[in-house]
C-alpha cells in the first residue's frame, strides 16, 4: 500500500514539475539577427554638429546644431517574406552615438527591401503617455497640439533673418494632407548582395541619411528658416527628407 | 484504511500545489492594487474612449495621482501646483479669475477651464490641441507663463523625494519613477473627477422637483441652448464661435491654431454648463463676469458679422428680463456641491 502512496506521490510531483515547463509545440523558424546602423551625412560627408558648415543649394551657407528623427515599424521583406521588429520605435539622434544602430531577430531568409516609417504611426499620437524612444522626455513631443515631432532639424544660417539666425525645423502632424508620417522601402544595393540573416549570425545594413536633400526643391534660408506646425511648409520638408535615405553597405555574416 | 489513504492522498494533493505555487516568480514585495471600477452615472452616454484601457484604474495610482495634483514640485518654484489654478471649491477652475497665475508674476492667456467629467472629453483645451487626458499635464507643466519647468526636472524631483518611489510602487509595481507613470496617476485622478449629483440631477432622477422658476428656466434652456450645451453633459464637445469681439491683446484665433483650418478661426470649445455658477468669469478671455453678463451677450451684444459665426446665433438668442431670471435660477440648480466638496478630490 505505501508503495502505492509513494508512486503517486513521484506522479504528482513530476506532473507539478512539468507545469514548470514552458511547453512551445508551434515549431519556431530559425532565426538570425539584423543590425541597421545610421550614419548622418552632408552631401556624403558625415554631419558634425556646432562646427561643420555646410551649403544649400541656394549657396546659403548653414550649421546644424540638433539633428533627431523617429525610425519606426521596420520590416524587411523579400517577394512574399517578410520579418518585423516587434515594438519597432527609434529615435535617431546625432547627439547619441548609441542611438544610431539597433537590431532586431528576423527570420533566416534572403531579403531584397528595407522597409521603415518615418515618423511614429497615428494611433500611437492618440494614445496617451508613451514611454522608451517615445517617451516626451526626448523633447520630440508637442504638449500644445498633441503628437510627436518626428523630425527635428536645428542649427544657423547666416541668410536666416530669425532670432540670431536660426534655423529651426519641427516636422510633425499625423493625419490629413500634410501628414508627416512616411512609410519608406528602400531596395538593397546590389541584387547579389541580398540581406542574407543565418541562424545565431547577425548580418548588418549600413544607411546614410543626407541632410542636404532636406533643402532640395529651392528651400530658402531666407524665407524658409523656422517651421514649427504641420502645414504646406512642412509637407514641402518632408517630401524632400522621405529621399535622404541610401542604403551604403550590406555585410551578411 | 479507507481515512488514512484519503488523508494521504490531500497531503499529496497539497504538496503538488506547494510545489506549483512554486514556479511563480515571488517579488520581495508584492504588489496587489486595489482595482476601482468607473462608475458611467445612470442615463449618460458611454464615453467615445475609454481613458483607462491602457491605464487600470487603482486606489494606489489615484492617490499618487491626487498627491501630483496638489504638489507644488511639478512647477518651478514650488508655487504652483496643478491646483494653483484649478480649485475645487470653483469646480476645478480658477476662482474669480480672467486668467489664471503663473510663475514669474505672469498670466496665463485663457481662461482655466474646470476638470471634471474629463472621461466624455475626446479633446481637451479650449482650442481642442489635446487628444488624450494623459499627456494633458505636459502643456500647463512645461509652459512659461504656468508651472514653467521641464519634464526632466519634476522627475528628478519626484525620484530625490523619500515618499514617491513607495507611491510609485504601490500605483505600478515598482519604484522606477518616469513619465509615463506619473502622467498616468495624474490620469487616473482627473479622469475619476466626476460631477453628477446636482439639483438638476435629483430632478432627472426624480429625488425632488424644481422650483416654477427653475422648471421655466429648464424649458427655456431646453429649447434655445441644448443644441451646443446638451444634455446630460451639457456640452456637445464641438468647437464653436459665439460672436466675441477680438481681444487685439492676445489675438486669440481658437481652434485654427491647432487645424490651420480658416473655417476654424475664432472656434473655441463649447464648456460645460456644469457647476457653471462656480466658474466664471467666463468665455475663453474671462471677459464676462457673470451669468447675466453671459445671458445678455447671447440675446444683445454678440457681434454677427465674423465669417465664421456660428448660424445657431445669427440672430442672436432673443430672451426677456424674465426668461434671464429663469435661466439663472435654471443654471444654478447645476451646482453640483457633493463634487465640489468630496474629500476624495481634496488636498491630501
Amino acid at each position: 500500500m505505501r508503495k502505492i502512496y509513494i508512486g503517486v506521490l513521484f506522479c504528482i510531483i513530476v506532473v507539478g514539475f512539468m507545469q514548470c515547463e514552458q511547453t512551445n509545440d508551434t515549431p519556431t523558424p530559425q532565426q538570425g539577427t539584423i543590425r541597421i546602423n545610421f550614419k548622418n551625412t552632408v552631401k556624403g560627408t558625415p554631419l558634425v554638429l556646432n562646427t561643420g558648415s555646410y551649403t544649400n543649394a541656394n549657396g546659403q551657407a548653414y550649421t546644424v546644431s540638433k539633428f533627431k528623427y523617429y525610425i519606426s515599424n521596420v520590416f524587411v521583406t523579400n517577394i512574399d517574406k517578410s520579418s518585423a521588429e516587434s515594438g519597432s520605435y527609434h529615435l535617431i539622434d546625432q547627439a547619441n552615438a548609441t542611438s544610431q544602430s539597433f537590431s532586431f531577430g528576423a527570420n533566416v531568409e534572403q531579403y531584397s527591401h528595407l522597409n521603415f516609417t518615418i515618423g511614429v504611426d497615428s494611433i500611437r499620437n492618440v494614445s496617451g503617455a508613451q514611454t522608451g524612444a517615445l517617451d516626451p522626455l526626448n523633447d520630440m513631443f508637442w504638449t500644445w497640439s498633441t503628437g510627436y515631432i518626428m523630425a527635428k532639424l536645428e542649427g544657423n544660417s547666416p541668410a536666416s533673418t530669425q532670432v540670431n539666425n536660426k534655423l529651426e525645423y519641427h516636422i510633425g502632424g499625423f493625419s490629413g494632407v500634410n501628414s508627416a508620417v512616411k512609410k519608406v522601402s528602400i531596395t538593397l544595393p546590389i541584387t547579389a548582395q541580398m540581406l542574407n540573416v543565418r541562424s545565431n549570425k547577425t548580418s548588418e545594413i549600413f544607411i546614410e541619411a543626407d541632410i542636404d536633400k532636406w533643402f532640395s526643391n529651392n528651400i530658402n534660408f531666407t524665407t524658409e528658416a523656422a517651421i514649427m506646425t504641420p502645414g504646406v511648409l512642412s509637407k514641402k520638408i518632408v517630401d524632400n527628407y522621405i529621399n535622404m535615405f541610401t542604403i551604403t553597405q550590406v555585410v551578411n555574416n | 484504511m479507507k481515512i488514512k489513504i484519503t488523508i494521504s492522498l490531500l497531503l499529496f494533493v497539497a504538496i503538488s500545489i506547494l510545489l506549483l505555487d512554486g514556479c511563480k516568480k515571488t517579488d520581495a514585495l508584492v504588489y496587489k492594487p486595489t482595482y476601482l471600477t468607473f462608475t458611467i452615472p445612470n442615463g449618460w452616454p458611454q464615453p467615445a474612449t475609454n481613458i483607462f484601457a491602457n491605464n487600470p484604474l487603482t486606489e494606489e495610482g489615484f492617490q499618487l495621482g491626487r498627491k501630483l495634483f496638489y504638489d507644488g514640485k511639478l512647477s518651478k518654484d514650488g508655487n504652483f501646483p496643478c491646483a494653483s489654478c484649478h480649485q475645487q471649491f470653483a469646480a476645478f477652475a480658477t476662482f474669480d479669475h480672467d486668467f489664471s497665475h503663473g510663475f514669474n508674476n505672469s498670466f496665463t492667456t485663457r481662461n482655466a477651464l474646470p476638470t471634471f467629467n474629463l472621461a466624455w472629453m475626446p479633446l481637451l483645451h479650449w482650442d481642442g490641441g489635446i487628444n488624450h487626458i494623459e499627456v494633458q499635464p505636459l502643456a500647463p507643466l512645461t509652459a512659461t507663463n504656468e508651472m514653467a519647468e521641464t519634464l526632466e526636472n519634476v522627475l528628478t524631483k519626484l525620484k530625490n523625494d523619500a515618499a514617491y518611489p513607495e507611491l510609485f510602487r504601490k500605483a505600478f509595481g515598482n519604484t522606477e519613477i518616469n513619465s509615463q507613470k506619473m502622467l498616468k496617476a495624474i490620469a487616473q485622478f482627473m479622469g475619476s473627477m466626476v460631477s453628477s449629483n446636482s439639483k438638476y440631477d435629483k430632478v432627472q432622477r426624480g429625488e425632488t422637483t424644481f422650483t416654477a422658476t427653475e422648471q421655466n428656466g429648464y424649458t427655456f434652456f431646453k429649447a434655445k441652448c441644448n443644441a451646443c450645451h446638451t444634455e446630460p453633459l451639457f456640452t456637445d464637445n464641438s468647437f464653436r464661435n459665439n460672436g466675441l469681439v477680438i481681444n487685439t491683446f492676445i489675438n486669440d484665433f481658437g481652434r485654427m491654431k491647432i487645424t490651420n483650418v480658416k473655417s476654424d478661426s475664432l472656434k473655441f470649445k463649447v464648456p460645460t454648463l456644469r457647476n457653471v455658477e462656480l466658474t466664471f468669469p467666463y468665455m475663453h478671455d474671462g471677459r464676462l463676469y457673470s451669468l447675466r453678463d453671459v445671458l445678455d451677450h447671447y440675446s444683445s451684444n454678440l457681434i454677427t458679422t465674423q465669417p465664421t459665426l456660428d448660424p445657431l446665433l445669427a440672430n442672436r438668442i432673443a430672451m426677456t428680463a424674465t426668461d434671464k431670471n429663469n435661466l439663472v435660477a435654471f443654471l444654478r440648480t447645476l451646482n453640483d456641491t457633493t463634487f465640489t466638496k468630496n474629500v476624495r478630490f481634496s488636498q491630501p
